[in-house]
């Protein structure tokens, strides 16, 4: 291990890249999985990368509570949600047998105690920041969930990505309702840094969906888009008319229309199977893209070149850059 | 005359309990002989591992030199649960007599080394039986002691509940990961050092009703060392080599059947002081009377592209003292590594099997049941398990392939999508078949020592003869690297027609008499079949006399009767009986009853 506390500073124009790595190669149970878990870095560290928690874990999603500054981490693993409350210095499994192969976590931002975690058997839910964990699947058809968002102005609606479409709860996690996406395999979703309504979803082999009214009919996006398999979509949060897109061998594809037209922008992306993406809030001209068994690649200027930025031959299931 | 009926029958009953003692002291004396000589495989082994430290502690020899040993092997942690349990069962065989030092080197792996709990069934059952025994074993300890911040306490009780559960599900729809030749080790390990170790009497309890368990749903499905199919998994080699199978390593240990073996799956269980029940190694071996025996097991867990968690398998199997034939009703039951159906018999070793397939792989097949992108699911399964996406495998589920078995026949029914991996059906025929007759009837007909079995293809087909690669190499195209041998090679039969199938029957030559009986009876009854696209159907008259009629998929009939696989129990055999729900297994051999409660978590007899 290298280091185990991440640092945090007090002025602006600062921040911090988190991935998650689950493997650094095909993967087998049994066979040595060391260099995996979560990493970080400064922008400036380059292709330097320090490791905090456990090695051996297969680390598919991650969260961090930006208020907080780098000290209360999630990580989404095999094994349950790890948790830290000092910065990386100790972890916790804070679920229990019930709840495996966690691929992500969600920590509120409001109330930093409520967190969620989804998994192939559906949504669980602490309220007690970890001590205890309950079921939220009350309306679902399919379990298999990817991915959760809660929408920041409101901590009661949430929007989960499942393998039958995707669904909406307005009483935090309580029951859920389908929106008007009922298409299967839901990999990803966004939400609009500013207009709540604007959703986006990457899907297994159809495509993006778009919705413009919070979910009450959703609009395929097909400008500009050659494939059909997309694992991440994220708005550029320092102007959302700027967005990115990434999947199974798609590359990146970019947006300055909101997601009306896309294009391709993989100048030295030699990896093209894209599993998250990320844009510095401080710097929207900053995106790391995490791609499946070539580690993180970086582009300082918007998309249009790329270049290497470490944790080389990792499959990295998610990156995300916080201000601090 | 009263007197003399009473004294016959205290005779009588005293002869019964003499020879029973007498076959019981005889048993435990070759189980012994069994062993010591795993033990003085591992004592005088040049090796140095987890298990040749475990024989030394255990016999208390050169202490020293294992201490040495362990401490060596955990510097360098890996394996997830494959460390856990060694690293355990080792601790405990010498921690009465190891130095300080290497009991703070096992205390300080678990604090450091993170092992992955795994995907599949017995995966956890390694990892929370050895977490358990751990957690016992160091009591107290807070959460940082540990390497997942979790207490002794709450890592106990996780761990107990899981196991708990475990039992629940198992004793209740069935065993999810079930009758795996290859993975009965896990299981067996885990239960037999919950058995011997655990403090709680609880979970020794539990750990001594799952073994016999277990055991049970072996000892029914055995024959000379051989566990009968079909399987939820098993690996190539073991699959028409039998004995290959880590399950044979225990059969051997246990019911003194197949080939001595020094394999380090059975170290532990050696070293332990489990001895099997009586009544298990006698429904093991007793194979006097032909059966057939029903099961109901669960698919694996199903995470995508299904209604339904865990659907039911059934399973059937005929056995006789020659041979058993067994199958699963097939579809997709477990991923990469299903055998659907195979006859194993006693001739002929090691190439003891004959059976067929459909060679299927898919993304979707897997993102049934990994979490990972399915996009990129058989990339990674083909690192590990390179024969997956071979058109040449020898194991395999297909949504394709379905089932129908009756005593010793069986029907396979093939309804094969165009477009999908693969569009061919597969046949193996071992290379030591003493007749492989092509009969102009169309029946294919072997002769294997004192077993016959006929092979009807409902379509026409190719013969391939084909050496075997025993490292699983591959060529720069992805071809197997075969290594020609100086004897003849196996044999495979392929048939590309989409809608297929064949009929097998199976006889011992106690059931036909000759080889050219059996032959002559086959002639007479040819199957009569539909084979289009979404309608592909068999009527068949079996050499018993029974009509069997079967239409892809689900559609059964014997003798005029819907067969409803549906009603089938947990355990239903001359030997075992369970109901569904009922979480009671009960164990019979003649005039002997044991009775697995796990409700109660009693054993009674």
């Amino acid at each position: 291990m290298l280091l185990a506390v991440v640092p945090h500073v007090a002025y602006a124009q600062r921040s911090t890249v988190y991935a998650s790595v689950v493997s650094t190669k095909p993967f087998v149970v049994g066979a040595p999985n060391p260099q995996t878990g979560l990493f970080y870095q400064r922008p400036e560290n380059d292709t330097t990368w320090q490791h905090t928690g456990r090695n051996n874990i297969r680390a598919f999603g991650l969260d961090v509570l930006p208020s907080a500054k780098g000290q209360i981490l999630c990580i989404a693993s095999g094994n349950g949600v790890h948790q830290s409350y000092d910065g990386g210095k100790t972890w916790k499994i804070s679920t229990g047998w019930r709840i495996t192969e966690v691929l992500s976590v969600t920590i509120d931002s409001r109330k930093h105690e409520v967190l969620y975690c989804t998994t192939p058997y559906g949504v669980f839910k602490s309220t007690d920041g970890g001590t205890s964990w309950h079921e939220k699947n009350k309306g679902f058809v399919a379990l298999f969930s990817p991915v959760l968002l809660i929408d920041p102005r409101d901590s009661n609606t949430l929007f989960c990505a499942t393998e039958d479409g995707v669904y909406r709860s307005t009483d935090a996690g309580e029951s859920w309702q389908r929106t008007g996406l009922s298409v299967g395999g839901v990999r990803t979703l966004a939400q609009h840094p500013t207009d709540s309504k604007i959703l986006f979803a990457g899907t297994e082999d159809h495509g993006i969906y778009a919705t413009w009214n919070g979910g009450k009919y959703w609009e395929k996006m097909e400008a500009g888009i050659d494939h059909s398999t997309f694992y991440a979509i994220t708005f550029d949060p320092t102007n959302p008319q700027t967005m990115y897109a990434a999947g199974y061998v798609t590359g990146v594809y970019k947006s300055t229309d909101g997601g009306k037209s896309w294009r391709r922008m993989n100048d030295g992306l030699t990896n093209l199977n894209v599993h998250s993406i990320a844009v510095d809030p401080t710097n929207g001209q900053r995106i790391y893209a995490a791609t499946m068994f070539g580690g993180v690649f970086r582009s300082d200027n918007g998309g249009a070149s790329w270049r290497y930025a470490g944790l080389h031959g990792s499959q990295v299931w998610t990156i995300k850059v916080l201000p601090f | 005359m009263k007197s003399v009926k009473q004294a016959t029958v205290l005779l009588l009953l005293f002869i019964s309990t003499t020879v029973a003692q007498s076959d019981r002291a005889t048993y435990l004396k070759e189980f012994r002989q069994r062993v010591e000589y795993v033990k003085h495989v591992y004592d005088t082994s040049q090796a140095r591992g987890y298990y040749q430290a475990a024989v030394r502690y255990a016999l208390k020899k050169n202490v020293r030199q294992a201490d040495s040993m362990f401490v060596e092997a955990l510097r360098v942690p890996r394996g997830d649960m494959f460390w856990m349990f060694p690293v355990i069962g080792t601790y405990l065989n010498g921690k009465e007599v190891m130095s300080p030092e290497t009991k703070s080197a096992v205390r300080n792996a678990w604090k450091t080394y993170a092992p992955y709990r795994g995907d599949t069934e017995n995966h956890w059952a390694m990892y929370y039986a050895s977490l358990f025994l751990a957690a016992e074993q160091w009591p107290n300890l807070p959460g940082s002691e540990w390497y997942n911040g979790k207490s002794s306490d709450e890592n106990r009780l996780e761990a107990k509940e899981y196991l708990f559960d475990w039992a629940r599900i198992t004793t209740t729809i069935g065993q999810g990961e079930f009758d795996s030749p290859d993975y009965f080790a896990e299981y067996a390990i885990s239960t037999i050092l919950l058995t011997q170790y655990a403090q709680d009497p609880q979970v020794r309890q539990l750990g001594k009703m799952l073994t016999e368990y277990i055991f049970a749903d072996f000892a029914v499905e055995h024959l000379d060392g051989q566990y009968l199919g079909g399987f939820s998994r098993i690996y190539q080699p073991a699959v028409y080599k039998p004995l290959l199978s880590t399950a044979s390593a225990f059969a051997w240990l246990y019911f003194g059947t197949g080939e001595a073996t020094s394999s380090g799956w059975i170290v532990l269980p050696a070293l332990s002081h489990y001895e099997l029940p009586e009544i298990l190694y006698q429904i093991a071996t007793d194979r006097s009377k032909p059966y057939v025996h029903k099961e109901r097991k669960r698919v694996r867990n199903v995470i995508r592209y299904g209604k339904e968690k865990n659907p039911p398998v059934y399973k059937y199997t005929y056995v006789t003292k020659d041979y058993g034939i067994g199958s699963l009703h097939g579809g997709i039951l477990q991923p990469i590594q299903q055998h659907t159906w195979s006859v194993r018999y006693t001739y002929g070793r090691p190439y003891t099997a004959i059976f067929g397939l459909h060679p299927y792989w898919s993304g979707m097949e897997l993102g049934m049941f990994f979490p990972e992108e399915v996009k990129t699911l058989i990339a990674d399964v083909v690192a590990s398990k390179g024969t997956y996406n071979n058109p040449d495998k020898w194991t395999s589920a297909s949504p394709f392939e379905r089932t129908f078995q009756h005593k010793n026949t069986l029907i396979a029914l093939y309804d094969i999508v165009p477009g999908t991996t693969t569009e061919h059906i597969n046949g193996f025929f071992p290379r030591n078949l003493q007749e492989r007759i092509v009969d102009e009837s169309g029946w294919i007909v072997c002769k294997a020592g004192d077993t016959y079995v006929g092979w009807y293809p409902l379509q026409e087909y190719e013969w391939k003869e084909e050496f075997e690669n025993p490292a699983n190499r591959l060529n720069d195209v992805g071809r197997p690297v075969l290594e020609r041998e100086k004897e003849a090679g196996n044999w495979r039969l392929r048939s590309h027609k989409l809608q297929n199938g064949y009929v097998i029957e199976v006889r011992s030559k106690d059931e036909i008499g000759s080889f050219e009986k059996f032959r002559t009876e086959l002639k007479r009854r040819i199957p009569r079949s539909i084979l289009t696209p979404g309608h592909v159907a068999v009527e068949y008259t079996t050499l018993g006399g029974d009509n069997m009629w079967f239409r892809f998929p689900e559609d059964r009939k014997l003798n005029g009767a819907v067969v409803d696989l549906s009603k089938t129990k947990l355990f239903d055999g001359p030997f075992l009986q369970a109901e569904v729900g009922s979480q009671r297994l009960t164990i019979t051999y003649k005039n002997k009853q044991r009775l697995l409660d796990f409700t109660t978590l009693t054993i009674s007899e």
